[in-house]
């Protein structure tokens, strides 16, 4: 599962999701994409689950470039607790997406075949996405 | 080749700011600049669907514009650069650059891979690093992309930009040796980690036993 070797601190401030991405709106790398239409926290398992069904349905060839990580930790207070105490402990690794993010990139593959392998990550996401190719501009 | 030009109608543009252009786009239009070395640059304003069948037809985006600002004479030029809407791909705003025909200029093309590698054929992946080259051509004689085919490309062999066929009237620039295209194994799909360590924090002292 993805989460970062080094940290600075073991909890950070959960920010905000305002606006489009900044960067990355664009395929950099391959010939196809799954480009984000709506802001998530995507967690390091939604990431890795993602992968793997791209990964299964394309089976042998093609190359997948994972563009997000998950740089952020989410604490969780235990359940029953009453409020107050303190954070709670960090329970897990999110990336923060914002639209237009593009989050995968796959070439190396049929359209067809890359369509259906994004449709079927785009399953494993808490959002709605949409498949780009550089055709798209 | 892109012989033909485009012909585009643009109206002048004399309002600026956010505000402003905001207000531009909500009545279909597309606010883009026009401009030429040594000279002041144009700002005008295009219908949204006229320009969006412009970049998008046969002749691609590197064909010639020919630009008219409030039905003065047609300048030819070339589109330099474009932002699109991330979520929704609408065009924000378009530059223009006016050209000279006679004089040749320096502008990147996509290069677009045709057929199976052989390598692919055998389980390889085939691998494209670069999707566009910089070439250097009069601007009536710049292609809409350049093509390589891929047939005998063998499992571990490379592609590199000496290897392509530049049209008649177009030079490639850059280093011969950049690599366009290869052909990988193919890389096993491999498990995830299923042990989470806690990532190292940076600066604490390790604990003492």
């Amino acid at each position: 599962m993805l989460m970062p070797k080094r940290i600075k601190h073991r909890k950070h401030h959960r920010g905000r999701r305002e606006g489009y991405s900044k960067g990355h709106t664009e395929l950099h790398f391959g010939q196809y994409g799954l480009k984000a239409l709506e802001p998530a926290w995507i967690t390091n398992r939604q990431i890795e689950a993602a992968r793997i069904a791209i990964n299964r349905r394309i089976r042998r060839g093609g190359k997948v470039w994972i563009n997000v990580f998950p740089h952020l930790p989410v604490t969780k207070k235990p359940a029953e607790t009453r409020m107050g105490s303190g954070k709670g402990s960090p329970e897990t690794w999110v990336a923060v997406v914002k639209p237009g993010k593009i989050m995968f990139e796959l070439s190396g593959v049929p359209e067809p075949l890359a369509k259906e392998a994004m449709r079927l990550a785009a399953m494993k996401l808490p959002i709605k996405c949409k498949f780009v190719t550089r055709d798209d501009f | 080749m892109s012989s033909d030009h485009v012909q585009l109608n643009a109206a002048p543009r004399t309002e600026f700011g956010s505000a402003k252009t905001r207000r531009l786009r909500k009545e279909g239009l597309v606010p883009g600049v026009l401009y030429k070395a040594g000279e002041a640059a144009v700002p005008f304003s295009l219908n949204h669907h006229e320009l969006y069948r412009a970049l998008h037809g046969s002749h691609g985006k590197t064909a010639v514009f020919e630009i008219s600002v409030d039905g003065a004479t047609s300048v030819p030029a070339l589109l330099k650069d474009w932002d699109l809407n991330p979520v929704r791909n609408e065009l924000l705003h378009v530059d223009f650059q006016a050209v000279d025909l006679k004089v040749v200029v320096q502008v990147s093309v996509p290069v677009v891979i045709t057929g199976i590698p052989a390598g692919v054929r055998d389980g390889g992946v085939l691998d494209q690093p670069v999707h566009e080259v910089m070439i250097e051509a009069l601007p009536d004689a710049i292609p809409d992309s350049i093509e390589v085919n891929v047939d005998d490309l063998e499992a571990g062999g490379v592609l590199h930009l000496s290897d392509l066929t530049a049209p008649t009237g177009v030079t490639l620039l850059g280093d011969g040796d950049a690599v366009i295209a290869s052909v990988t194994a193919a890389s096993t799909v491999e498990a995830a980690e299923v042990g989470e360590s806690e990532p190292e924090l940076i600066g604490e002292k390790p604990a003492e036993e």
